[in-house]
Order: structure tokens, then C-alpha cells, then sequence
């Protein structure tokens, strides 16, 4: 491993309740890494024991080269961390915000002055400079949130959850900040229920189930190392007959494995090939001479991967170690 | 290696005033914003000089009428207005104290500021130290603005300028002490609230509370002789209580340090001086110059000292995100609640 975020075996437990069990993370520097699970995976756990505020029952973790356990105070210096609620105090204006951590990190007052500036612009609250905290939008006390976690110019941020709570304009605003964020060379650890949005985002995931990788790399990799299918929703001119027809005739092609009729008239297949195989399928399906109006995926391909991967049957659920793919 | 350990002792000795610095910074900016600091502070003055002047002049009525007439009269009046003004000042430290301390910790946990705080390179050590110097500054404060009133005893006589000075010395180390009280206590309960109330259950405890239980030891243990040591001659109300209770309990009450404080203006045979002879079971009273001046309230510093010492270890053990003790109050064991682990 040589990743600027490494954890080897992290286990850790609250009271009878298995938290992580044995997880491994390998980050490259420079990468939006997502960390996808349902509620109790572990996400948080595992960024909190990143974070040194949490100590693993065993394992260990390091970060840009400091261990979590025997460094925590070195760790902090190279770190920025988000947590999944936080919240601000009373009595202080935005500026000031920013001011306290600094200092808390020993910067010197012009360096103070200087970097309150340029991180108030790039998080978009330049104007807000003089307002108090409280009587900031949510999105707003969340850029600033992640503004102070950039004070002392981190190499990695940890950010739990990120966009929880936030409109859809504040999440596009805050994902193109990440973006930017990645642009000036910090490698960004993100944990989100909005698949689709890490999907965008992230150069890598890892989905986390029961505390422990299930499946880790670039979607595209999983998706090819799992062979995980497709949905895709098909709808086809014509009448009841023509549509029972279509789902008839889509039912006996390669690499489908399922075909139903919807409701509304659609068709949907679960389809197990790659993107040239779903093209092949469509130029047979219009030269067999259904008349193809739609053909679309269903879901994007985190979701589809994270239900796969998820799934709680054993038979479909592919094994921890089988799923890991090197990103 | 020797140079090694050095360096990085002096740059922990450094983090530990930077992050004293930051917090400090941060918690003055707050206290200090807008009119609210200098309308306490006004108030406070007012009360305090207004305080003084009423025992003035109840003790220059007390003397005209002819009770308590002496030939030093002045002095009188001087030692009274100092009696009553330090006991004013030791009420207000033990309610300001540790009521500015009790939401130090438990604020930030409220607020879930506490992680944000917890994830810099600041020590535990200088977040404890940062918010009580910062909460006991603004106690200082009223304390010093309280000088010159104070200071208007010496133009009545009977107390010297040391007198002054040992009286704002177990003021200072008072409001330490339960400063330390609050922001324990406020590291320890997750609920400002809560905290407050314990805060204020303990203040009580400890002064009425160990007063009463001093009393009524007393009362119920059999008649003897002076010292303490010595076993009862006469059944008390309770058999098996032969012996007074021990000035220890009492070390931790600021009200009966003042009192010996007041007894260094005194002949030594005056009331203050008769309380501190009970509480310290009459040792140290001397048959010729009755007790003995500075003996009682240095030991009842010391103590609250050793207190807020270990007060403050405690609360950087609650405070740090990987603390090495456990130390806490017993849950009850509950289920994992809905959302991430």
C-alpha cells in the first residue's frame, strides 16, 4: 500500500456492537474517495477513527504517513475534518470563525489575515465576512465549516456526509467545490447516502456493509470485476400486444437475464453485459423491427453497484475479499 | 537525544500557550462583545459600594447608640464594613465561578463543537486551561473593580493593607477552585442544564452543607476537653461519637478562611477568632494572645488548590477525544440509535 490514506485491520466495537470489523482503506493522494453504505455500515466510525477522534479496538491507520494511534497530534496537523453534524458558535462573526481555528493551529496573524481572505472566496462567503455564524443558511454554515477545516491548508479532508440537509443549488455548489479542492491538490475522503452525486464526484468508492470493504476502487472497475448487470427500462410504440411481444422477444437475448412488463407499458430487463453489449442489444432490438422509443438504465451505476453489493442474500452478495479491486 | 526530548517538551510547553492563547482568545471575544460585560460590571459595583455604605451606617448606628461603643470606634466600624464586604465578594465568587464554568465543556458538546475543537493539534490540557482562565478572568475582574471599594475600609482603620490582601487571596484561589468545580462537572454531564444545577447543589454542599454537619457533629459528640485527640468525659447525644469532627471539613468552605482572616484584624479573642477556635477544635489557641494569626486559612488554600489541580487532570481526561481513564457517569446500556454508526 502506498496510498496517503492507509488503514490496515481497523476494528472497533461499541460495547457488543460490531462498529468496523477488520477494514482496510488504500487512498492515492489526490483522489475524491467515496465511502458508500447504508446507515450503520460504518462510515462514520471508520472517519472518526481516521479523524483521532476515536481510537481503534485494533488495526491501525495513517495518514500522509502518521499513525492515528501513535501520532494523533501529527495526524490533526495534515487533516481536515467535517463531521456529519456539527454546529457553530453563538456570538462570533465569520471572520472570527475562521480566526479561532487558525490560531488554534499556531498561524501567525498576517498569515491569519491573509488566509481568512482567500478561504471566505474560494468557499463564496467574502461578503459574509462581518455576519454572525448563526445567521448563516445551512449551506452557508457548511462552507465555512469546511473553510475552517482548510485553515492550516491540509493534505487530506475528512468530510462526513457532506451535503446532508443542503438544497439542491447548495449541493452543486458544493460539489464543484470539491472539484476545486481536488484541482489544488488535496486528496478528499467523502462519505454520502446521494449515490448518484458521489458518482459524479469521486475518482474512487469503497461500499462498506457490517463494517468492512466489500468492494473498493474505480466504479467502473467493480462494475467490469463483479459483472455486476444493468437495468435498463425500454418502451416500445405500440399497443398491450406489442409490448408483450417486445418483453418476449427481450426475454430470450444473451445476456438478459431478466425481462417484465411495467405497468406504464415499459419494459425492464436486467441485462448482464458491458456498454457494448447493451449497444448490440438495442441495434438488434430496432433491426428485429420493434419500434424502440426509449432505452435508458434505470438507476446509475453506484446504486445499481451498491444493491448489488449490499444485497443481504450470500448467494448474490460477492465476498469481501473477491470484490477488492486496486484503484 | 537529551537536546531531542528538550526541543519537543519546549514545543508542547509552546502548542499548550498557543492553544491556551486561542481559546482564551475566543472565549474573551465573546464574553466581552457588546454592553452586557459592562452593565454586570456597573451592577456589581453598585452593589458592592451600595453594601458598604449600608454597613456603615448600621454600625456607626449600632455605636452612637451606645452598643458596642469603644474607645476605638473607627475601627470598628473599618472591620465590620471589611467583615461584611468579603463575605458579600465570597458569595458572589461562589456563585459566579463556577455558574461561568458550568457551560464551558457541555456548550460545546451541545453545540457538537466540541469535534471541531478536538481535531486541531490543540492539547485537552490547553482547552480545560483556556476556558477556566478565560471564565475566572472575568471573575478577576469584578474582583478588581471591587478594590477601591474594599479599599475604603482603611480610611475607618482597624484593617491593614496584608489584611486586604490575604482576604483577595482566598478570593482568588476560591474562584479557582470552583471555577475547577464547574468546569468539571461541566465536562462531566453531557447538559448544560445539568450541570448548572449540580454546580449549584455542590456550592451548597459544601458551604451550608459541611457548616451544618461541622454543628451537629459538634452538637451530638460528648463534652471534652480542648484538645482534639482527647476522648470524651460526658456521653454525647450519639455513644459512639467521641471525638469532633476534624477542621478538614471545613477546608473547602471559603467562608470560614475568611473568617480567619478577619481574625488577623482582631484582639484574637474577638467572634471570628472564636469560630476558627472551634473549627480547628481549639489547637492553636494560645492562653495569653488567645489564637493564632494565618494558621488556619493557608491550609484551607492549600486544599482548595490541591482540589482544582486535580479537578482540571479530570476534566482533560473528559475532555480528550482518546482519553486513557474512563471516567464518567453510569448509563444505562441502550441499543445503537437509527443513522451511521
Amino acid at each position: 500500500m502506498t496510498g496517503i490514506v492507509r488503514a490496515t485491520g481497523l476494528v472497533k466495537r461499541y460495547d457488543r456492537t460490531l462498529a468496523v470489523g477488520g477494514l482496510d482503506l488504500d487512498v492515492a493522494e489526490g483522489e475524491i474517495f467515496g465511502l458508500v453504505g447504508p446507515n450503520g455500515a460504518g462510515k462514520t466510525t471508520t472517519l472518526r477513527i481516521l479523524a483521532t477522534l476515536l481510537v481503534p479496538d485494533s488495526g491501525d491507520a495513517e495518514i500522509a504517513g502518521a499513525s492515528v494511534r501513535r501520532n494523533p497530534n501529527d495526524v490533526r496537523r495534515v487533516l481536515g475534518f467535517m463531521p456529519d453534524s456539527f454546529g457553530v458558535y453563538d456570538d462570533m462573526k465569520v471572520w472570527e470563525y475562521l480566526d479561532f481555528f487558525a490560531r488554534c493551529y499556531g498561524i501567525n496573524a498576517e498569515r491569519r489575515r491573509r488566509m481568512i481572505g482567500d478561504l471566505l472566496e474560494l468557499v463564496d462567503l467574502g461578503p459574509k465576512r462581518d455576519t454572525y455564524v448563526q445567521g448563516l443558511s445551512r449551506g452557508m454554515q457548511q462552507r465555512l465549516c469546511l473553510a475552517h477545516a482548510l485553515v492550516h491548508d491540509p493534505a487530506v479532508l475528512l468530510l462526513d456526509e457532506p451535503a446532508s440537509g443542503l438544497d439542491p443549488r447548495a449541493r452543486v455548489e458544493l460539489r464543484e467545490l470539491l472539484r476545486e479542492l481536488r484541482s489544488l491538490g488535496k486528496t478528499i475522503l467523502v462519505s454520502s447516502h446521494i449515490l448518484p452525486e458521489l458518482e459524479e464526484l469521486c475518482t474512487s468508492v469503497a461500499i462498506i456493509d457490517r463494517g468492512q470493504v466489500l468492494a473498493h476502487g474505480r466504479v467502473a472497475d467493480i462494475e467490469r470485476r463483479l459483472r455486476v448487470g444493468a437495468v435498463f427500462r425500454i418502451r416500445v410504440l405500440g399497443e398491450h400486444e406489442a409490448h408483450e411481444a417486445a418483453r418476449a422477444w427481450f426475454a430470450v437475448q444473451p445476456d438478459v437475464v431478466t425481462a417484465d412488463l411495467l405497468e406504464d407499458g415499459q419494459v425492464e430487463i436486467g441485462f448482464h453485459g458491458d456498454d457494448d453489449g447493451s449497444a448490440q442489444l438495442l441495434a438488434t432490438a430496432v433491426g428485429a423491427g420493434l419500434r424502440v422509443a426509449t432505452f435508458s438504465r434505470a438507476a446509475s451505476d453506484l446504486e445499481e453497484l451498491f444493491l448489488q453489493v449490499t444485497a443481504p442474500d450470500p448467494v448474490t452478495a460477492p465476498h469481501p475479499v473477491a470484490a477488492e479491486v486496486p484503484a | 537525544m537529551t537536546t531531542f526530548t528538550g526541543s519537543r517538551r519546549l514545543r508542547s510547553l509552546r502548542d499548550v500557550g498557543t492553544g491556551i492563547a486561542a481559546v482564551g482568545v475566543k472565549e474573551l471575544r465573546g464574553r466581552m462583545r457588546g454592553r452586557r460585560a459592562f452593565v454586570v460590571l456597573t451592577i456589581h459595583l453598585l452593589l458592592v459600594a451600595g453594601f458598604a455604605w449600608m454597613v456603615e451606617g448600621l454600625a456607626e448606628r449600632t455605636i452612637s447608640s451606645g452598643f458596642g461603643g469603644s474607645f476605638s470606634a473607627s475601627a470598628d466600624i473599618g472591620r465590620q464594613m471589611f467583615t461584611a464586604l468579603l463575605a458579600l465578594l465570597t458569595l458572589i465568587v461562589l456563585v459566579l465561578a463556577p455558574a461561568s464554568t458550568a457551560g464551558a465543556i457541555s456548550l460545546e458538546r451541545e453545540k457538537q463543537t466540541l469535534d471541531l475543537l478536538t481535531t486541531t493539534p490543540i492539547s485537552s490540557l490547553a482547552i480545560v486551561l483556556g476556558k477556566l482562565l478565560s471564565a475566572l478572568s472575568w471573575v478577576f475582574l469584578l474582583l478588581l473593580a471591587s478594590i477601591p471599594v474594599t479599599a475604603l475600609v482603611f480610611t475607618f482603620g482597624g484593617v491593614g493593607p496584608d489584611d486586604m490582601i490575604k482576604g483577595y487571596l482566598v478570593l482568588v484561589v476560591t474562584a479557582l477552585a470552583y471555577g475547577s468545580i464547574g468546569l468539571f462537572v461541566s465536562a462531566l454531564v453531557k447538559r448544560t442544564q445539568a450541570a448548572t444545577v449540580i454546580n449549584l447543589v455542590t456550592v451548597i454542599a459544601l458551604t451550608a452543607g459541611t457548616t451544618f454537619i461541622f454543628v451537629f457533629w459538634v452538637a451530638m459528640t460528648g463534652s471534652s476537653g480542648v484538645l482534639p485527640d482527647q476522648p470524651t468525659r460526658d456521653a454525647g447525644p450519639i455513644d459512639g461519637l467521641t471525638h469532633r469532627p476534624a477542621e478538614a471539613l471545613m477546608w473547602l468552605n471559603p467562608f470560614v478562611a475568611q473568617v480567619d482572616v478577619i481574625c488577623g484584624t482582631d484582639t484574637g479573642f474577638g467572634a471570628s477568632c472564636q469560630v476558627v477556635s472551634g473549627v480547628t477544635n481549639g489547637v492553636t489557641v494560645d492562653q495569653q494572645f488567645g489564637i493564632a494569626r494565618d494558621s488556619y486559612w493557608p491550609r484551607s488554600l492549600a486544599a482548595m488548590g490541591v482540589l482544582s489541580i486535580v479537578l482540571i487532570v479530570l476534566s482533560v481526561q473528559l475532555v480528550a477525544p482518546t482519553r486513557r481513564w474512563r471516567i464518567g457517569l453510569p448509563r444505562p446500556r441502550r441499543r445503537r440509535a437509527g443513522g451511521d454508526a
